[in-house]
């Protein structure tokens, strides 16, 4: 098909807006594939991507669509993840497409996620066609909707399409207005080969398979190519498209979306944005918006069970293999043996990993509290990345601790607008300016440190608005706060597992609840245990677990004395099972409740 | 049955291989109780007298299949409960006459009764003591009768007091009197002056258990809905209450739970805690005989028809090892004023130490012993070395 006829596209919604209904819908009109063989939500694979209705990987697909007035077209459906823990794969995924489909439910209306998508299109310059689906459902508010669009996202409102993915209504004239609306790629300024790597994936048998948008020359089956950002070299197994299952192709030629298979090892090999380009007659520039990822978001994993550990690390091995944009590595702790520090690129993504491990691959595990990686500049004017508190710098050699920021988009009902100042005020957040949505609804815009959103914001967002509100955020680079070390010490010595990185302002009342929750869950020990939170060498909270006065059994003739053997082996199971802190025994099951509630 | 357990070749072995060691110590288990006290977990229930003859013949039934397999030479022999004096006096009778018959009692030093006040009526105790019987214990809890209604007790303090006098008259010369601390509400004016009523009375011995809130109790039930609530300090300053006024008193603390005047520590108990072989008879028994630990079926109609068909009456058994002997013998020496012999702990030194300074136990002529915080914590010092 000529690169005319080409349209490459992708959708963009907030969760359960209907974006994979649609994508399904999509690939029926096309006859790309039939409803008998179709299974729901064709496009997302993985099994926890399908129950928490998200979609974590892109997965492009082929359709062929011929038009009302009879002329033929390839249209390349991209699917992006919604989640802006994935922005930079989100932003990729876009940069392969010339338009994107905007999907707005026609009953919840415009939601924070969708800000954050908008934004991003916008800034690749893709070219919008907002669709309002789920016309049917009978709380459908259109004119709530269209009037949604144009104030907040300037969309004059005859340019929205009314569809139902699930009914099936409106899906012709979305793919009328991919073809006209869409712009076809653009011409090539020459033939020399540039492709853009917009994912990949790993698959046992074939090694990496590359997802590629063609933006000049052709690639084809042993070509000899390269990687610009590292200069690495392959030789072409097998190019092809996903009609959604891999087809090989002779080649792909500008304009196109496709696969190509090259003897790549692990996907961490072959870097999302890299370009790809012929190593005979190499492309001199890249293509543009290439960037190493960075994890922002960090947390130790253990095994629940010390045993465990090498078959946690196999797991995140292989988890590692599909996922480049998880790093890790083997760390250490006093109260938790041997495990991993990993760095994810957001909450969700934590979430999904963490849940992975537990569900595919059966592992107890225990997380640290998530923090994010800081600027630590130094005295002598050295900048650390700084990931684990356990890393800090003594506070003598600290000028300055920079703490990464987001730009967040809170959205909620009109009424919880004072509840959600006091809670973005309560998170150090600061507000930039507020906009009506409709009569009903606002959105908030406002800047907060990653690190105060970490845990509870969005659970506190919706059940402040009691589910109605939503959040999503950008990264906005760092800032300077005071900021300093939390350690937590029973009998004096520090527990590592329980040190953090907190602001100045919070230490106290943080300190104090740790201390007190500590208390609750250390067993009584034969003599006074002192618990005390500090920063630096300074107390700040000091709480104490009195000593064990009475424990022995009372009745021990005949028939009580197996109880009694079993009660003490029990006792002396258990403190084998206890780390050992400062003398303290702890029992594991401590330290995951104090987890827990930070 | 007799023919049927000597047809068993197993059985006889057995009878050969033990036959070197006499089993000195016989526990025979009453379950019955005229009321069910809500802290109680031992089996009991409330006696159906037109059970208690088949149930008596079958106690003596065991005893003596037991005693063609086993060398019994009883030096002591305890009937427990439950309540023994629950039953009548001339099923009672009978069922002490019938141990006569099938015992060798030439050994027997020490043969005790449990009994509860309101149970034991002077001819009751006369009969006992006149068949042999030389020890009663007396299931006294307290001596403030809102206290035994709280435990759901059918005596008075009025009435207990009339127990001892008929066990004295009687002439029953070494009498245990059980108490009971930690009760819920009870305060630590009470608990002295039930110590300083027991002390008047001058028993030859005295039982001061804390309460325990054991599984399968109404007791247990209402702790875990909150309605009672056990308070560590509180408890231990009971035992500290009772350690004073009953070492002051005279008696000595031979074991976490008892205090005796001198020569009148159980010998029954004693046999447990060294670790001695003993049979138990009766439903929901123990015996533990050589390696082998067992316990009869704990009901008392289901125990009555395997004996009557000379099938087993054993609902669990354990096959012990010398290490779990020896484990159980330091937990269940340490508990006593003996203590252990040093040299079996040389192995956990960096805990003994550790409770050396900490002032639990105490180290003298070759033996560890619990000093008095350390019988506050006996548990945990002997989790630590078992």
């Amino acid at each position: 098909m000529s690169i005319e006829r080409t349209r490459n596209f992708c959708i963009i919604a907030h969760i359960d807006h209907g974006k994979t209904t649609l994508s399904d819908r999509l690939l029926e009109r096309t006859g790309t594939i039939h409803e008998r063989d179709r299974q729901d939500q064709l496009l997302d694979s993985m099994d926890l991507e399908r129950e928490r209705g998200i979609t974590i990987k892109a997965h492009p697909v082929t359709m062929r669509y011929r038009s009302k007035v009879g002329e033929s077209y390839l249209l390349n459906l991209i699917d992006t993840p919604g989640h802006v823990d994935f922005a930079y794969e989100v932003s990729r995924s876009l940069a392969a497409c010339e338009g994107a489909l905007l999907i707005v439910d026609a009953a919840q209306g415009v939601e924070a996620q969708t800000v954050a998508n908008i934004h991003l299109a916008h800034k690749q310059g893709l070219t919008i066609v907002p669709v309002i689906n789920k016309i049917d459902l009978p709380n459908a508010d259109l004119p709530a909707v269209h009037r949604q669009l144009e104030e907040i996202l300037q969309i004059p409102a005859e340019e929205a399409l009314e569809a139902s993915a699930k009914m099936g209504i409106g899906i012709e004239e979305i793919l009328e207005a991919v073809v006209h609306r869409i712009p076809a790629p653009q011409k090539p300024v020459d033939d020399t080969l540039r492709g853009l790597v917009f994912d990949s994936v790993f698959d046992i048998y074939r090694g990496v398979v590359a997802y590629v948008r063609v933006f000049s020359g052709n690639i084809k089956a042993d070509q000899a190519v390269k990687l610009m950002s590292n200069d690495s070299r392959y030789e072409i197994k097998e190019v092809g498209v996903f009609t959604p299952k891999m087809l090989a192709q002779a080649g792909l030629k500008a304009g196109d979306v496709g696969y190509f298979i090259a003897n790549i090892k692990t996907t961490a090999d072959i870097k999302i944005g890299d370009t790809i380009t012929d190593q005979r007659n190499p492309a001199r520039e890249a293509l543009p918006g290439f960037q190493e990822i960075h994890p922002m978001v960090f947390s130790g994993i253990y095994p629940i069970n010390t045993a465990d550990f090498e078959h946690l690390k196999t797991a995140i091995g292989k988890l590692r293999l599909n996922d480049s944009a998880f790093v890790y590595q083997p760390e250490s702790s006093v109260a938790l043996g041997f495990g991993f520090r990993c760095g994810f690129l957001g909450l969700l993504h934590m979430e999904i990993i963490q849940e992975r491990l537990r569900r595919e691959y059966d592992m107890d595990i225990i997380a640290t509290s998530p923090s994010v990686i800081y600027e630590v500049l130094t005295t002598r004017k050295e900048l650390l990345l700084v990931d684990n508190p356990a890393h800090l710098p003594d506070p003598s050699v600290i000028d300055e601790i920079r703490e990464p920021i987001v730009k967040a988009y809170v959205l909620c009902p009109n009424e919880n607008i004072g509840d959600i100042l006091q809670l973005i005020l309560e998170k150090r957040g600061t507000m930039d300016h507020t906009e009506s949505l409709d009569t009903r609804r606002v959105m908030l815009h406002c800047e907060l440190p990653l690190n105060e959103i970490l845990v509870d914001f969005n659970d506190k967002i919706k059940s402040v608005t009691r589910g109605y509100g939503s959040m999503d955020y950008e990264h906005a680079g760092y800032r300077a706060a005071k900021l300093v070390k939390l350690d937590l010490l029973v009998n004096g010595e520090p527990v590592d597992a329980f040190s953090m990185i907190v602001h100045r302002d919070r230490a106290d009342a943080r300190g104090r609840q740790l201390a007190a929750k500590l208390k609750e869950v250390i067993p009584q020990q034969l003599y006074q245990v002192a618990i005390q939170a500090a920063i630096g060498g300074k107390i700040i909270a000091r709480e104490s677990v009195s000593a064990l006065r009475k424990n022995v059994t009372a009745k021990c003739y005949g028939g009580d004395i197996t109880r009694k053997r079993k009660l003490l082996e029990k006792q002396k199971e258990g403190k084998k099972r206890m780390k050992s802190i400062g003398k303290i025994n702890i029992p594991q099951e401590a330290f995951i409740q104090v987890l827990k509630t930070q | 049955m007799k023919s049927e357990l000597m047809s068993n070749g197993a059985i006889h072995n057995c009878a050969e291989r033990t036959s070197a060691h006499p089993i000195r110590h016989v526990y025979v288990h009453i379950p019955f109780c005229a009321r069910i006290c809500p802290y109680c977990a031992f089996y009991k229930e409330r006696a159906d007298p037109a059970q208690t003859e088949r149930f008596c013949l079958a106690l003596l039934a065991e005893l003596e299949s037991s005693g063609l397999r086993l060398n019994l030479q009883p030096e002591t022999i305890f009937f427990g409960g439950g309540t023994p004096t629950a039953l009548s006096t001339s099923p009672l009778r009978e069922l002490i006459q019938g141990f006569g018959d099938l015992l060798d009692l030439t050994k027997l030093v020490e043969w005790t009764v449990e009994a509860n006040p309101g149970s034991v009526s002077p001819a009751k105790a006369q009969m006992l003591r006149s068949l042999g019987v030389n020890r009663i214990s007396l299931g006294v809890q307290s001596w403030d009768d809102q206290l035994l209604a709280v435990l759901g007790r059918e005596h008075s303090a009025a009435q207990a007091e009339l127990s001892v006098q008929i066990l004295r008259e009687a002439g029953f010369t070494n009498l245990n009197i059980d108490l009971m601390f930690g009760l819920p509400g009870q305060t630590a004016a009470q608990w002295e002056a039930t110590l300083a009523r027991t002390i008047a009375l001058q028993p030859e011995h005295v039982s001061a258990y804390c309460l325990t809130y054991e599984e399968d109790t109404e007791f247990f039930l209402r702790r875990a809905r909150g309605e009672l609530r056990a308070d560590e300090q509180t408890d231990a300053q009971f035992f500290e209450l009772a350690m004073q006024a009953l070492g002051s008193a005279g008696y000595r603390h031979y074991e976490i739970s008892n205090y005796a005047r001198a020569g009148y520590a159980s010998h029954h108990n004693r046999g447990y805690w060294a670790g001695e072989d003993y049979l138990g008879i009766g439903p929901s028994a123990f015996s533990t005989i050589g390696l082998q630990r067992s316990q009869n079926v704990p009901d008392y109609r289901v125990y009555s028809d395997r004996v009557q068909a000379g099938e087993s009456l054993t609902s669990s058994e354990e096959a012990l090892t010398p290490q779990i002997k020896r484990s159980e013998s330091i937990a269940l020496s340490l508990r006593t004023s003996e203590g252990i012999p040093s040299h079996w702990l040389d192995s956990w030194n960096d805990e003994r130490e550790e409770f050396l300074s900490l002032g639990l136990i105490r180290q003298d002529n070759a033996r560890v012993r619990l000093t008095e915080r350390g019988k506050l914590l006996a548990d945990s010092v002997a989790a630590a070395f078992v």
